[in-house]
């Protein structure tokens, strides 16, 4: 009993309230997600604790349980099952064709004397900023039956779109475009850590240089080159906001078909069912990705610095420089065609706006300022909740060691918006626990989905303080908790401000969750612009886009300033 | 103020032994060492008396407390620690303070601990009391860093960071003083100068204090009494001087100091009770060490040989023929390489100024005091 007592000091309190916090939020909310596909009926987990009519109930479903569910979809002419295919296509289509576009870029990163490269870094920041069902939008106004690409193509003579905007080939181009980011970075990165010594072996043997580059460069890249393919493809099949916007009504995405069952129908079951698919295929190229490149990260760090010999071949950098631009300068006018859009009168009838005019940024100050207001709330709960639970994660797991937690805070990773909004949608939506339609389990949401990224930056800091530092204030005679409040915590506050601006814009962008799980009466920005999308209020929808969009930019210059500024 | 008792301490790393019956009686006031090379267990041995390990078996007292089931926070032992890890976001006196706040947080009502919570974490929030301002300032003044109290660690130097931190554990009036490689990360000089200050200081309180290095020197120089340690045990634990001129074996003789260090056989003992030991092509010395073994390690000091360079010293008082190979002048002191038949004599003489340092090639005869001819 002294032992007991002993060891329950406030730390030890307050890890065990995280597990209580990521197993009622998250590992409940999955686990009962995964026995509705089986019961084909909601199941009240928490309910069954409470109440005994409720526990005999789910007694009673649960004996009910079947496979069905899953053996139907296998069956011909399953509509999940084509939901499934497409997704897969899709995720498929995008990362090969990433992979393929960014390719040359990142050996011009890499490997040449590319000009402007900071230039286009900063520029590779625009399609990062856009939540991607304004990109959507900003495709409809270029490439549209009236969009202003269609209008000039036609006065070049052609006729009809060049193509479909609303429809897989859309989507496509869309992700592609916008997540190619995702991929250039570890790829720059994959090309920089080849050893040039072998390169240098494969010209001195009399290859010439396309020759070294397929037969040595690309594949000492290779496994780096994959793990970033496996990266885009689970961005692409999580993706909700490209196909919302783009996909036809034929067109069946796992995404949509989830977000319109549980949304459009109701229908527990065949959401339930499609939510643990999508979970099990991001899992598995989660998985799939780590095993790419597991026991490569220490490689790159301990690698000598080779010095570079970098490639100055001037055909070949100026077709380069080109090149990337033209990869670059679509995302640019995507932004500009949204920005025109939100001071364009009327837009359609030729290549440029009728008219110019404020008002549509007025309107949405007049009538939207409650958004505006709703997502400064909900981003600013978020944050703070984010900031306690990952400070103290980091804390556990890099001091005490807690793989546990380390685990369980990185699940988030593999759920998809989409499927945490339905676990949690099905997990809170009666009593005991009645969240759903609540800010709260908003913010809870957003806190969960963006909890990796948190940690990722809180942990990083944390990494960086000396054990010694904590010990000395032990020694001093602190407890390990009043240790980690008075002394760790201000020494983490840049990490812990800088990781707290970006969940802040995460949250300002996100759409699955905010779509799914925000009431009426708690709507953020990203929520009013997909509606307004919907109503056809094409306008103001584009000047709220831009309001997301500046806020983001600040805040992402804001926390990069933080990080910069070391301050001790 | 406290004495430390270990007694039977024991610490294993996932199987791997650091420390093995480790057994220690420090009185109170004394300044002692413990010394050895890395990863002999010597910090172990002081964190587990500071609480930041938990010995496998064994127990540990500080004055009369078993301090065994008691978290470090609670032990009262001051530490410096090797890279001093002073506080970085604090100045100079919030980070002495930081210890006396700590206490009042834990000692105070409601309003005192929020007060000083919020004290602890922006200093421009409440206030630090008459009494604690007073004590940060003496203990400031006691270290001579007074004029520095609100510079921040970053803006000192190695020296006077050094300080902070001795004043940061001094404040808090420790039952133990633990020191954890104080001297290692400052140059030479300086080293030298805070050898000096530390154990000034040390005397000035009279604080218990343990010291771990790995530097005999500062251990022979600074410690009332040292313990050697190698590979998780005691070797020996003495006053400086009785280590040097008997040390326990091999191990502690070449670790403390540099000796010369030979193989001898034991031929019998003479009418004064001396030991006989012919170490090698008929060549014997006498010793005043008592030793019941046949073949022994014979250690000798390279200052407690005199070299001669007359030829009138008699054959028989433990002198041996040999040749200079090589003189090296080390400012005080010369330091010969004599060879003497097969065997090798490092012989440390003073330097006298006028007298010549004599070249490679002379003939000498060393002569031994067979007091300080140490046979193991």
């Amino acid at each position: 009993m002294k032992r007991l007592t002993a060891k329950l000091n406030g730390l030890t309190v307050l890890k065990w309230l995280i597990y209580l916090f990521f197993f009622v939020f998250l590992l409940v909310p999955l686990f009962s997600i995964l026995l509705v596909s089986f019961t084909g009926q909601p199941v009240n987990i928490f309910g069954s604790f409470t109440s005994q009519k409720i526990f005999d109930s789910t007694i009673k479903k649960l004996s009910n349980i079947s496979v069905e569910a899953y053996t139907s979809i296998f069956s011909e002419g399953n509509s999940y099952f084509a939901a499934l295919m497409n997704s897969l296509k899709l995720g498929t289509g995008v990362a090969v064709l990433v992979t393929v576009i960014v390719l040359p870029i990142a050996y011009a990163f890499a490997r040449t004397k590319m000009p402007f490269k900071s230039f286009f870094a900063a520029l590779c920041t625009i399609p990062l900023i856009m939540p991607t069902f304004i990109s959507s939008h900003a495709f409809v106004l270029m490439f549209g039956k009236t969009g202003w690409v269609t209008q000039l193509y036609h006065s070049f003579g052609g006729e009809g779109v060049i193509f479909d905007v609303q429809s897989m080939l859309g989507i496509v181009l869309v992700q592609v475009f916008f997540f190619f980011p995702y991929a250039l970075w570890p790829m720059v990165a994959a090309f920089k850590i080849c050893d040039v010594t072998l390169e240098e072996a494969s010209q001195n043997l009399g290859a010439k240089s396309w020759y070294t580059f397929l037969r040595v460069t690309l594949p000492l890249a290779v496994p780096g080159i994959v793990s970033s393919m496996l990266l885009i493809f689970t961005v692409s099949f999580s993706d909700f906001g490209t196909p919302i916007i783009l996909a036809p009504k034929e067109l069946n995405l796992i995404v949509v078909e989830s977000y319109r069952e549980i949304a459009g129908f109701f229908n527990w079951a065949g959401s339930a069912v499609l939510t643990v698919i999508m979970l099990l295929v991001a899992a598995f190229f989660f998985w799939l990705q780590r095993l790419v490149i597991k026991g490569r990260e220490y490689g790159t760090i301990s690698g000598k610095p080779t010095k570079q010999k970098l490639n100055d071949h001037k055909g070949t950098i100026a077709g380069l420089t080109i090149y990337t631009f033209l990869v670059m300068l679509v995302p640019i006018l995507a932004l500009g065609s949204i920005f025109l859009s939100s001071i364009a009168t009327t837009w359609g009838h030729h290549a440029l706006p009728d008219g110019y005019t404020m008002s549509h940024y007025k309107t949405i100050f007049s009538t939207s300022g409650k958004n505006i207001w709703n997502s400064m709330v909900l981003a600013a709960g978020t944050l703070v909740l984010s900031v306690v639970i990952s400070t103290f994660v980091s804390y556990f797991v890099v001091r005490r060691g807690s793989g546990g937690l380390d685990f369980v805070s990185s699940i988030p990773l593999i759920v998809p918006g989409i499927a945490l909004g339905i676990a949690l949608i099905q997990t809170f939506n009666t009593a005991p626990i009645h969240l759903t339609g609540t800010a709260l389990l908003l913010i809870i949401a957003y806190t969960i989905r963006r909890m990796p990224y948190m940690i990722r930056s809180t942990m990083s800091s944390m990494m960086a303080i000396r054990k010694d530092i904590e010990e000395a204030a032990v020694s001093l005679g602190a407890s390990s908790l009043i240790a980690a409040i008075t002394v760790i915590g201000p020494l983490m506050l840049p990490g812990i401000a800088a990781g707290a601006i970006l969940v802040f814009v995460t949250v300002i962008k996100e759409t699955s969750i905010s779509i799914l799980l925000a009431p009426t009466e708690w709507a953020p920005m990203s929520l009013a612009v997909f509606q307004n999308l919907l109503r056809g209020e094409y306008y103001t929808a584009c000047a709220m886009a831009i309001l997301i969009i500046v806020i983001v930019i600040i805040l992402q210059a804001l926390a990069k300033k933080i990080t910069k500024d070391q301050l001790y | 103020m406290g004495s430390v008792k270990i007694e039977h301490l024991n610490k294993q790393f996932n199987g791997n032994t650091a420390l093995e019956d480790v057994n220690l009686e420090i009185q109170e006031g004394e300044f002692f060492a413990l010394l050895g090379p890395s990863g002999c267990g010597k910090t172990t041995t002081m964190r587990c008396v500071a609480g930041f390990e938990t010995p496998t078996s064994g127990s540990i007292f500080i004055g009369d407390r078993n301090v065994n089931q008691i978290p470090a926070n609670q032990r009262n032992c001051g530490m410096v620690f090797q890279s001093y890890a002073l506080f970085p976001h604090l100045n100079v006196f919030e980070n002495v303070a930081y210890s006396l706040n700590i206490r009042r947080f834990y000692e105070g009502g409601f309003g005192t601990k929020l007060s000083t919570l919020a004290h602890l974490l922006n200093r421009r929030l409440g206030k630090v009391d008459r009494a604690t301002e007073q004590k940060v300032r003496d203990a400031l003044d006691f270290v001579e860093l007074g004029h520095l109290a609100d510079r921040l660690p970053g803006q000192l130097s190695g020296g006077q960071q050094q300080r902070v931190a001795l004043a940061r554990a001094l404040v808090m009036e420790p039952a133990v003083l633990l020191m954890d490689e104080p001297l290692s990360n400052l140059d030479k000089k300086l080293r030298n100068v805070m050898r000096v200050t530390i154990r000034q200081i040390q005397q000035k309180v009279g604080i218990t204090t343990i010291f771990v290095t790995h530097d005999q020197e500062e251990a022979m120089s600074m410690a009332d009494r040292v313990a050697v340690m190698h590979g998780g045990r005691l070797v020996q634990v003495d006053t400086p001087t009785a280590l040097y001129s008997n040390p326990a074996n091999k191990f502690v003789a070449d670790f403390v100091g540099s000796s010369n260090i030979l193989n001898g056989t034991v031929k019998g003992v003479n009418d004064s009770g001396e030991t006989l030991i012919e170490i090698g092509d008929n060549r014997f010395l006498r010793s005043t060490y008592p030793t019941n073994k046949k073949d022994v390690e014979v250690i000798i000091r390279p200052e407690s040989i005199r070299l001669l360079t007359s030829e009138k010293a008699a054959d028989d008082e433990n002198i041996l023929d040999g040749t200079i190979e090589l003189s090296t002048y080390l400012g005080p002191t010369i330091r010969y390489d004599v060879k003497v038949g097969e065997l090798r004599f490092e012989v440390d003489t003073v330097f006298e100024a006028g007298s010549p340092i004599l070249p490679s090639g002379t003939r000498v005869k060393l002569q031994i005091d067979p007091n300080r001819v140490v046979a193991l």
